[in-house]
């Protein structure tokens, strides 16, 4: 029975490690490879062993998908292909192929040179990973091999963030990674079509929540912004500088400009140079038309949001300044948050997750005073504020997504069972389709009925059409043919055709059967009364005495002769051809009992 | 869009704190458990209607530290389907039972929240002895270790039901078919009803049918249907009785028959569903109410220096959330269906709308802010 079996990998039921196992038809895919940022053992990494006790990595796995350059995507791709070991292909998209190894660098170099780390990947692991990973374009379909094929769709979420989707022949797969409903500024809303595939595997981590609006997310952190610069006070905000920074931007520039506020934005210029390689990527992303209104201006371009100089962070009075890296943990945002962070009038505002040992993390634990190199201890007086702005799907969301795609079953990851028993009910009810909810490590099963589909020859139908009989859809039909499989495709020809196509001859097989029968006539009475009998007998099918003597049934002939010793006995030879099997045999087993007794 | 920026901009002087979000489907419930859960519930008649148990976004329940906290979503805790229309739920105190009611109108609705999932399952159903048509009975708690359900859609249909043994312990007695706006229960012996016509009325169960109420010419002979809420803090009146037309007056339990002040609130009246007219006593402010159901505000009301009848008052605060912000229908103008006051957060409100959208809001009061 075909079937496709999906294992979310990775120990405990922690949310935070996405690494998917599908396998299809066949061929086994392995979606996202991410790390738990939470620990710092090898908890922190799927639990690869389900596969490799199977074998090689690069024997058992088709390909590996990645969804987006977040590191609870991709984190653990380095290790996987290079400590791990595995050789086959990695798809993503064009910007997440930009953009990973950046993030893995970033996050090398915390863990190694900041925290001391041993175990964990180099710069030329990342390298050489990087270099097994085939980009794609969105809804463009790309061959893994002869049988296997994906297709990325728009996710929204992050740039580059894509949903795939995994086809083997009628069979397909459709996995979101982390995608959004409701449009961003600058990167729109997650769009598929009715693709309808045997299953849709989302994640549930958001699945639970009602999400506050965007809008009032964006009027929080204008209020947090507006009254550190009223009172005098400088903002830092920390970013990664790959749409985030880009995001807040937009909002700040517009609200300065209806506001008409005179204090000075900065951008710090790695940051710039970031945003120009950002822009470039971003065009060509969105270039694929999947948002047909979209912002209209160059957005990279603002009035009122100037390059930083380091020397600015001493000037007197409210200024906001956007710099770079996003946890603190080292460079310029770093240096501007130790001069800054002394006076209570001054802000900062972190957008996003912090690893464990950043500052950023610290700070948002609530830590107020911080060791800094040279054992200095800076004490942190500014206000610290902790905002989220990423873009997840929640409830709402994840009942458009069924609604779009339209598939047969739904999974969902990253959830307690016990916890997401309404939602699981919510989505079989309204859309009618399984929901299934695995545990990490545990495999769900989905009985599939693919469909073949099979061409029949017009000379066939019409054939089977002239027998006269309608079609009768709840009686099925005996049908002669010969199924020709060649290539993927599939025909039903009649015999004919087929031994014409084949350059072979035809045999007729005929069968031969001896129906004893006590009679002293003479042959030609016997066959009369076997003519009369099956005459009553068989009144729905053609029976006919023919001037030699002998009986036909359809094609069936039945002969009377003498029998060459006994003389009161005549045997009567019933043949018939292959096709007629059924109807010969019937008439066999009926001559068999006897003819009924003749008026005299 | 401009309007809706506009307002936003304006909001960040108005409001402290401001969350908004989409429900599956509009609610006319919001009722409390604990100070960080709220109920919801739909009322469609054609199709199910989910009942939630959400939970609070994080950093509204977060006292220290709130900054640190980046959770603005609201979690669905629990979740239950039903059949029929929900018109209003009730929690019962200490327990995990809730009791719905609605249309059709011939049972009460019993549910429990169950402890080791995230389901809201029908446990039993209470029969409403007379049968009322287009009405719906009001609901209101008795609890105690054995909780009792007062209901009634008319005077002469109210009844006490003990919630385990379905055993009638209390039914008004009287043939007065004034229909019910509202019932409140007050304290273990007493409970405080409203009719649409704003007939008044303090009952106590330890005797038979003789409610203290206001039946010289009280605030129904403006005519228009009424709504009350019995609360309060602060020394002034402690009943408050919203009309259809726009009319507060407020009352004081211990003379139900001469309104302490009758006042015309700035709505514009008559309200389009005189069903959705909520008049609440901030807990958390002294002589504070707030209004809804004429249009797609909530106003918020000062009533501390309010005296005499007729006067025209100007709301302290008005919530204008649900007009500006887009919802999911947007060609029909939203109406709130309901609102409520957070427990102990003395200026926090949530409000619900028909287009299915929720807002928690804290106000910021302008007469203290400069």
């Amino acid at each position: 029975m075909p079937e496709i079996r999906v294992t979310p990998l990775g120990a405990g039921q922690d949310v935070g490690r996405s690494c998917i196992l599908v396998s299809i038809a066949g061929k086994n895919v392995m979606l996202d490879c991410g790390m738990h940022m939470g620990f710092n053992d090898d908890r922190r990494f799927p639990d690869f062993s389900y596969i490799t006790r199977n074998g090689r990595l690069t024997d058992f796995l088709d390909c590996v998908i990645i969804s987006h350059f977040h590191l609870d995507h991709c984190g653990a791709l380095p290790y996987f292909s290079e400590m791990v070991g595995y050789d086959g292909p990695i798809y993503m998209t064009h910007p997440t192929q930009a953009i990973c190894p950046i993030l893995l660098e970033d996050y090398r170099k915390i863990a190694v040179d900041k925290k001391g780390e041993a175990n964990f990947f180099t710069s030329q692991m990342i390298k050489d990973c990087m270099k097994k990973v085939v980009a794609v374009h969105l809804h463009q379909t790309v061959q893994v091999d002869d049988e296997l094929e994906i297709k990325a769709y728009y996710a929204g979420h992050v740039l580059g963030a894509a949903m795939f989707q995994i086809k083997v022949g009628s069979e397909s797969v459709v996995y979101t990674g982390d995608y959004n409903m409701t449009p961003d500024r600058h990167l729109g809303a997650a769009w598929i079509d009715k693709c309808r595939p045997n299953l849709l595997i989302t994640e549930s981590t958001y699945a639970t929540t009602i999400r506050d609006s965007k809008r009032c997310r964006e009027r929080d952190f204008l209020k947090k912004v507006h009254e550190a610069v009223e009172r005098g006070g400088k903002v830092l905000i920390p970013v990664f500088a790959l749409g985030r920074a880009q995001e807040l931007c937009i909002l700040l520039e517009t609200f300065w400009e209806r506001m008409n506020l005179k204090a000075p934005i900065y951008f710090s210029t790695g940051l710039t140079e970031k945003a120009n390689h950002y822009y470039k990527l971003f065009i060509t992303w969105t270039n694929q038309k999947i948002r047909k209104t979209f912002v209209q201006r160059n957005m990279f371009e603002f009035k009122h949001i100037k390059a930083f100089d380091r020397a600015f962070a001493d000037n007197p009075g409210p200024m906001v300044v956007f710099a770079t890296p996003g946890m603190l943990h080292a460079g310029q945002s770093l240096q501007i948050f130790r001069k800054w962070a002394g006076n209570e009038k001054n802000m900062v505002i972190m957008p996003g997750y912090c690893v464990q040992g950043t500052v950023g993390h610290k700070i948002l634990s609530g830590q107020r005073k911080l060791e800094m190199e040279g054992r200095q201890v800076l004490e942190v007086k500014m206000q610290v504020e902790y905002m989220s702005f990423s873009a997840h799907a929640d409830a709402k969301g994840i009942m458009q997504l069924v609604g779009q795609a339209e598939p047969e079953s739904v999974l969902l990851v990253h959830g307690e069972a016990k916890k997401m028993e309404f939602l699981k009910q919510k989505i079989e009810q309204e859309f009618r389709v399984n929901c299934y909810m695995p545990a990490n490590g545990e495999t769900v099963t989905l009985p599939t009925s693919p469909s073949i589909p099979v061409g029949i020859s017009l000379g066939l139908l019409k054939r089977e059409m002239a027998q006269g009989l309608l079609p009768d859809a709840k009686k099925p039909r005996l049908l002669h043919g010969t199924l020709i499989m060649k290539d993927s495709n599939f025909r039903l020809v009649s015999s004919e055709q087929a031994l014409k196509e084949l350059g072979l001859v035809e045999h007729q097989l005929r069968f031969t059967c001896r129906v004893h029968l006590h009679d002293p006539r003479k042959e030609q009475e016997t066959a009369m009364r076997v003519y009369s009998h099956l005459k009553s007998m068989l009144k729905d099918h053609c029976v006919q005495h023919l001037p030699d003597g002998s009986v036909t049934v359809e094609s069936i002939l039945i002969q009377a002769a003498a029998h060459s010793e006994d003389p009161g006995t005549k045997v009567l030879l019933v043949s018939w051809t292959y096709q007629d099997e059924e109807l010969g045999s019937y008439l066999t087993s009926l001559l068999k009992k006897g003819l009924p007794q003749a008026p005299s | 869009m401009e309007p809706e920026e506009d307002w936003l901009v304006e909001s960040l002087r108005l409001y402290q704190d401001f969350h908004a979000f989409d429900l599956s489907g509009a609610t006319r419930v919001l009722e409390w458990i604990g100070d960080k859960g709220v109920f919801v519930a739909g009322y469609e008649s054609l199709k199910k209607n989910e009942i939630l148990h959400l939970i609070l976004p994080l950093r509204l329940s977060v006292k220290e530290n709130q900054g640190l906290c980046p959770e603005r979503d609201f979690k669905v805790c629990h979740g239950g389907f039903s059949d029929t229309s929900v018109f209003d739920l009730k929690h019962v105190p200490d327990t995990r039972l809730l009791v719905t009611t609605g249309l059709p109108s011939s049972y009460l609705h019993v549910w429990q929240v169950t402890e080791d999932s995230d389901v809201i399952q029908a446990v039993s159903s209470i029969a409403v002895q007379q049968k009322e048509g287009g009405l719906w009975p009001r609901v209101a708690i008795f609890s105690s270790t054995a909780p009792r359900v007062l209901h009634g859609a008319r005077l002469r249909s109210l009844n006490i039901v003990d919630l385990e043994t379905q055993k009638t312990t209390y039914t008004s007695g009287v043939s007065d078919s004034e229909e019910l706006s509202s019932l409140q229960v007050l304290d273990a012996d007493t409970f405080a009803f409203c009719c649409a016509s704003g007939r008044l009325g303090l009952v106590d169960i330890r005797q038979k049918w003789a409610p203290s109420e206001n039946l010289s010419p009280g605030p129904g002979a403006a005519g228009g249907r009424w709504y009350a809420d019995v609360g309060g803090r602060g020394p002034g009146p402690s009943i408050a009785s919203l009309g259809s037309n726009g009319q507060l007056c407020l009352l004081d339990p211990r003379d139900l028959g001469h309104p302490v002040s009758s006042v015309q609130c700035s709505v514009s009246a008559p309200s389009p569903d005189p069903e959705l007219l909520r008049v609440t006593w901030a807990p958390g402010l002294d002589g504070c109410l707030a209004i809804s159901g004429f249009d797609g505000t909530v106003q918020v009301y000062d009533a501390t220096s309010w005296d005499g009848v007729g006067s025209q008052v100007d709301p302290l605060f008005t919530h204008r959330g649900h007009i500006f912000l887009e919802g999911s229908q947007i060609d029909t103008a939203p109406l709130v269906t309901t609102h409520t006051w957070h427990p102990h957060k003395p200026r926090t409100l949530l409000s619900a709308a028909s287009d299915a959208s929720l807002h928690v809001w804290d106000w910021v009061d302008l007469r203290v802010a400069s």
